[in-house]
């Protein structure tokens, strides 16, 4: 009984979150004074709300709070500010100097077929990410100083999701 | 750069196999939510959310701003049809957008419509904003995602 109860609250402030989301979106709507475009009249237009989904993503590790989220496989460095003339070459060997590149991705773009400006580097360690944020970020590349910093973090505290802890018991 | 931003990409159509879509979206919080329902065949559907630094925020914001889509208007686009539609909602500070239009095959197509300019950008907007997202969800979940 005891554990249903807090099953149901727990999915309660589970939904309230979500709600919270919604409303935080649609606020931020709100506010905007200069609308344009036909989508907001088209009442065949899609609808989030419509269809309750629930979303799967990377369990949080226990120490909540603040700071960078591991991904499936490894941890994951955002690197901005890139000279859309730099080349794979540049990149990787300044991040293989810190630890052995799991990924990298260099998007283009896809109009003048330059460099995008941004790039996303994974590391194996948390250690290793770590190392090569501090020791990469404002850093040069072409003349040009790149940013490096996390690209995922954990997300406001939240308790995990009801249903993968019901299968416990 | 701070602010409000909120961005929300959706294309999809319903026939023979359903509604499928894909869809995602960049809440004011940093959470990406990645939508993708396709039933043909092996009918997968993927349901991903995580959510992203602000730098990568900052980053998205710069390729909008940079494309300038919120100077166009999709009055002249082709509306959405029985092939399929697509919707761009993007929330920059005090400026909202909502367009829609349909399925754009080629650049073609884009060339030989009424707004080519806006269409354009439009075009190549949708292309850097899925490669951006396809890079964050790819690498996170170790997915390969559907385009």
């Amino acid at each position: 009984m005891g554990h249903i109860l807090r099953h149901e609250s727990l999915l309660k402030k589970i939904i309230e979150g979500d709600v919270e989301g919604h409303i935080g979106v649609s606020k931020l709507k709100e506010k905007a004074r200069r609308k344009k475009g036909r989508g907001f009249d088209d009442k065949s237009k899609r609808n989030i709300k419509d269809e309750p989904m629930e979303y799967e993503s990377v369990d949080q590790t226990e120490d909540d709070g603040p700071g960078p989220q591991r991904s499936v496989e490894g941890w994951i460095l955002f690197i901005s500010s890139l000279h859309e003339e730099a080349q794979e070459d540049d990149l990787h060997d300044k991040f293989a100097e810190f630890g052995k590149i799991k990924n990298l991705h260099l998007n283009l773009d896809r109009r003048t077929g330059f460099l995008k400006g941004y790039a996303l580097v994974e590391y194996e360690s948390y250690k290793e990410a770590s190392r090569a944020r501090e020791g990469l970020n404002n850093s040069d590349i072409l003349g040009q100083q790149i940013s490096v910093d996390w690209c995922f973090v954990k997300g406001p505290k939240r308790i995990k999701k009801p249903r993968r802890r019901m299968k416990q018991y | 750069m701070s602010g409000e931003f909120y961005l929300r990409y959706y294309i999809g159509h319903k026939g023979k196999f359903g509604h499928e879509f894909l869809e995602f979206e960049f809440r004011p919080d940093g959470k990406l939510r990645y939508a993708n329902n396709s039933n043909y065949k092996n009918d997968t559907m993927i349901r991903k959310e995580v959510y992203v630094h602000q730098p990568v925020i900052d980053e998205l914001k710069r390729i909008v701003s940079d494309s300038e889509i919120m100077h166009e208007d999709d009055a002249l686009w082709p509306p959405p049809d029985r092939v399929g539609r697509q919707e761009l909602e993007i929330v920059i500070d005090d400026e909202h957008i909502s367009f829609t239009t349909s399925k754009t095959g080629s650049l073609l197509d884009v060339n030989t419509s009424k707004d080519p300019e806006g269409l354009r950008t439009f075009y190549y907007l949708v292309q850097d904003l899925k490669c951006f997202v396809f890079s964050l969800i790819s690498l996170h979940f170790k997915i390969k995602p559907i385009s």
